[in-house]
């Protein structure tokens, strides 16, 4: 039997970042994959449908926006099958990325489904047979996937799931999606660009329910709407059936049954963590009765040798989040000082226009005791570089602590905004006052001018909008100072 | 073929070190892989330590008794020709010139298993990320650091300067002891009278007795008041008790009576049935009834725990208290058994003595003893009177109960002693 000093399960983003790391701590490591380098992120997830989001994104604007700066562009058409080609071609490309670098750094990678024997072994399986692999230490990362509800179970022909949403050699004339969250809105988008007919079911009275500020949902509702998207609130689906080559979605909307047309259904309605694949019952890992497993600060789990990270691990599930974890895990198993301990795990939708948040909503500001905040806002419309992209929907919210001005969360909805809350996000983490962004020179002319100008709003003197005079006199503004 | 050295692997818990009960093996002997190789006692408990290796004992490393830190070799084996893990042969076989190879050069790996409910606690400050990694790649709990910066930020200088000026750290601790502390802790001993003097170390149940008491000690401000009580109709109650408890089988003595008193007036003085939480300044009130009371053993002093004393009857309480009494006689009280009391009892009467200070079983805020029953005159509406008398008294955390109050609760308690009657009134 092999023995390691860390056996990785799970090559996703948390996974495969753990390994590496692992490894370069002088960790004798070993990572189980079941299917692919890279997990959901790189092959179904995150960057295929970046890839679809950017090629739709592409042809929406060669369509609508190019006759504006004088294209005359008569005849462009989508060849599916050629952007199918390209998209696979991407993961394609990240997927050897991810193998080079496992293998560069020494890390023995063995394909099949690993199965706990004990504490301290696994039994890997695939169909070329079988081996046990012994190791001091396990990372549990082996993430989640898409969720079912009754009526509809992903058959990825008729029922899809992200995973079938990404993988279109033919694009459908008509969909209905079932959840109008972060994947549902997102998949919406690149397909409805492209041409699909498109239908959002949401169960709640609104899109992105909880997870982002209204007045950002807002935008994205009102683009949606203008670009043909029609979105039914308050919408439970059922179930569905064949008619020919159609298919028919029963839904109830109160207490009314209503019915909607489509070519291919898309169920987007959540993720639920993978924790019962592994045989973590048999070596006394606890799970939480949401099917995360129970881990601490240290994303150590009940079992002290044993770790879990990323999705399966709780909370937000994100790449991102898991990457970091993995850095961090890989960290205590060598013995370093390390606990999770981020302020806070920035968020971006790849919806048209993007939005992007990190920290508290002004909501959690105020349930967190902070009763007086000061909140600037700065939209893009203001912004030249956003009025040369063409792209002038939305904002840049800063909400900061009236006290010490200290920044407690932003909020994006805007081009590219994915890109810019960086920024925002290593703000919070490094603890940053309004004034340090204000006075912070940002480049002109960028679309990161956006978010200084909306620090200087939140002082009351954004230079690009009108606001109240500062200075002396009635009305005027009194100068914050610190 | 070689020679491997069996460490003692840390135990969890925080545990830093342990104390050699016992040795399973001798020098000769073979031992398999996971076996276990000795019994050592931590804070905590006492667990068999396994040895990871199959071999033949070749020596002994410490004694029975001594006092073990943590990676500590206990003993050395010499690996068993036959049966090795595949993995290692191979490797060894591959480089038949080195026998002594280590595994390529990498950083060694710390086979310790921190204990889970252990982590370096999550910054709660406002600081950047890389001073909260500082904070704790010192040892220093970054949210007790008062910050200089901006908006009460704490600095990376801030760390530095708590850093510098704390003690320095035990391996894993958190805690910031400032040196001074360290130094009250240790007494100087005159050196060189040895033959008048017998030394013996201090060793097991009486150790721990010791670090407690002596804990306690120092943050409890103990203050006892004492009374007597008139337990002629108790003794007369008791009586008969004891009579129908031996249709049960059942001994009854006079603690349980002492037990139900004491809980029905605890009812009344919530204070008493308390703890000061230290650490974050608060006073925790307890909704249950767990019971210590001293028993008297031939290793020393146990406090086993009757839980949940106040759902039980008279006759499960006194079944319950000869069995635990048993158990830390013959010293197979569980760790579980000895835990969570929220009040204690002490009962020297039946040896003698007519008061006592016992000392508080931190973190409980008092403990009350009974002393022995005694035939005294009593004046009783101007006539003495032949009565059973039995004294009690109340020791008491002065940090959370007065002198006013603890009077009170004695009287309380007293007045249930003396009119067992109204203990039916108390009972649920």
């Amino acid at each position: 039997m092999k023995q390691y000093d860390v056996c990785v399960i799970g090559a996703g983003p948390g996974g495969y970042v753990a390994a590496i790391r692992c490894a370069q701590l002088g960790l004798k490591t070993a990572i189980v994959e079941r299917e692919f380098l890279g997990g959901v992120c790189l092959n179904v997830g995150c960057i295929p449908s970046k890839a679809m989001i950017t090629a739709a994104h592409f042809f929406h604007r060669a369509h609508h926006q190019a006759h504006e700066m004088g294209f005359e562009i008569s005849d462009i058409k989508l060849n599916m099958k050629k952007l199918w080609e390209w998209k696979n071609s991407v993961c394609q490309r990240m997927r050897g990325g991810v193998e080079q670098l496992l293998k560069g750094n020494g890390i023995d990678i063995f394909k099949g489904e690993a199965q706990f024997l004990s504490d301290k072994e696994v039994i890997i399986s695939s169909k070329e047979g079988s081996q046990k692999v012994g190791a001091s230490y396990y990372i549990v990362a082996t993430g989640s996937k898409p969720m079912e509800i009754p009526g509809f179970s992903i058959d990825e022909k008729h029922v899809l799931s992200s995973t079938g949403a990404l993988d279109l050699q033919q694009l459908p004339k008509k969909i209905v999606i079932i959840g109008g969250g972060y994947i549902g809105l997102e998949m919406g988008t690149y397909l409805n660009q492209l041409g699909t007919k498109v239908e959002i079911l949401e169960a709640n009275d609104s899109l992105l329910k909880g997870v982002v500020e209204k007045e950002v949902v807002q935008i994205i509702e009102r683009k949606l709407k203008k670009s043909g998207v029609q979105i039914h609130y308050n919408v439970r689906a059922q179930s569905y059936e064949k008619k020919g080559k159609h298919l028919k979605v029963k839904a109830i909307k109160g207490s009314e049954e209503v019915t909607f047309d489509a070519d291919k259904i898309l169920l987007m309605v959540g993720r639920q963590p993978l924790s019962d694949q592994v045989g973590l019952n048999k070596v006394g890992v606890r799970v939480n009765d949401k099917g995360f497993i129970e881990v601490n600060a240290q994303r150590r789990t009940s079992v002290p040798h044993i770790f879990a990270i990323g999705d399966v691990a709780g909370q937000p599930l994100l790449a991102h989040k898991a990457s970091f974890e993995g850095v961090m895990v890989a960290e205590v198993i060598a013995g370093q000082n390390r606990v999770y301990d981020v302020k806070t795990v920035p968020a971006v939708i790849f919806t048209d226009p993007e939005i992007a948040s990190v920290g508290w909503s002004e909501e959690e500001c105020r349930k967190n005791g902070y009763a007086e905040l000061k909140i600037g806002k700065f939209p893009f419309g203001a912004n030249g570089r956003a009025v040369s992209l063409m792209q002038t929907e939305g904002f840049v919210k800063i909400i900061a602590d009236a006290k010490t001005h200290v920044v407690l969360g932003v909020h994006m909805v805007g081009p590219e905004v994915s890109q810019l809350i960086s920024e925002a996000a290593l703000a919070i983490e490094m603890g940053a006052r309004l004034e340090d962004i204000a006075l912070t020179i940002h480049p002109h002319p960028t679309l990161g001018e956006v978010m200084m100008e909306s620090a200087e709003a939140a002082l009351g003197h954004a230079i690009h909008i009108i606001q109240k005079p500062l200075g002396k006199g009635n009305g005027a503004q009194k100068r914050p100072s610190l | 073929m070689g020679l491997k050295e069996v460490k003692l692997p840390d135990i969890g818990e925080g545990v830093t070190e342990g104390e050699m009960i016992k040795w399973l093996v001798k020098e000769g002997d073979v031992v398999e892989e996971d076996q276990p190789i000795a019994e050592v006692m931590t804070d905590k408990a006492t667990v068999e330590v396994p040895t990871p290796f199959s071999g033949v004992v070749k020596e002994l490393k410490v004694k029975e008794g001594d006092i073990v830190p943590i990676e500590t070799t206990l003993l050395v084996l010499e690996e068993s020709e036959g049966k090795k893990a595949s993995g290692e042969t191979k490797e060894k076989e591959a480089a038949p010139s080195q026998p002594e190879a280590k595994p390529e050069k990498r950083e060694p790996i710390p086979t310790q298993i921190v204990s889970d409910d252990y982590y370096p606690p999550v910054a709660n400050v406002l600081a950047t990320p890389s001073t909260r990694r500082l904070a704790r790649e010192l040892h220093v709990d970054i949210n007790k650091i008062e910050g200089t910066g901006l908006a009460g930020r704490v600095t990376r200088e801030d760390v530095l300067k708590v850093a510098s000026t704390s003690a320095p750290q035990q391996q894993g601790g958190m805690e910031v002891v400032p040196s001074a502390a360290k130094e009250l802790w240790t007494p100087s001993y005159g050196q060189g009278v040895t033959e008048q003097e017998e030394r013996v170390p201090l060793r097991g149940i009486r150790r721990k007795i010791a670090e407690q008491m002596q804990k306690t000690k120092h943050i409890v401000p103990h203050f006892t008041i004492m009374d007597e009580a008139n337990v002629t109709e108790l003794v007369k109650v008791r009586q008969q008790a004891k009579a129908l408890g031996e249709q049960y089988g059942v001994k009854i003595t006079y603690l349980p009576f002492v037990m139900k008193a004491l809980i029905a007036t605890l009812r009344e003085f919530p204070m008493f049935n308390a703890s000061i939480d230290d650490e974050a300044g608060e006073i925790v009130y307890k909704k249950y009834f767990h019971i210590g009371f001293a028993a008297d053993t031939p290793n020393g002093l146990l406090v086993p725990v009757v839980k949940n004393a106040d759902q039980k009857t008279l006759l499960q309480v006194s079944k319950e208290i000869n069995e635990l009494a048993n158990k830390a006689r013959l010293g197979k009280l569980s760790l579980e058994e000895m835990k969570g009391a929220t009040i204690s009892i002490t009962n020297i009467g039946s040896v003698g003595g007519t008061y006592a200070t016992p000392i508080i079983n931190h973190p409980e805020v008092a403990i009350i003893g009974m002393y022995k029953i005694v035939d005294k005159p009593v004046m009783i509406n101007g006539k003495f009177r032949a009565a059973k008398v039995m004294n009690f008294t109340a020791t008491c955390d002065h940090r959370l109960i007065d002198g006013a109050v603890a009077a009170n609760f004695l009287k309380a308690f007293i007045q249930r002693i003396e009119q067992p009657s109204q203990l039916m009134l108390d009972m649920i």
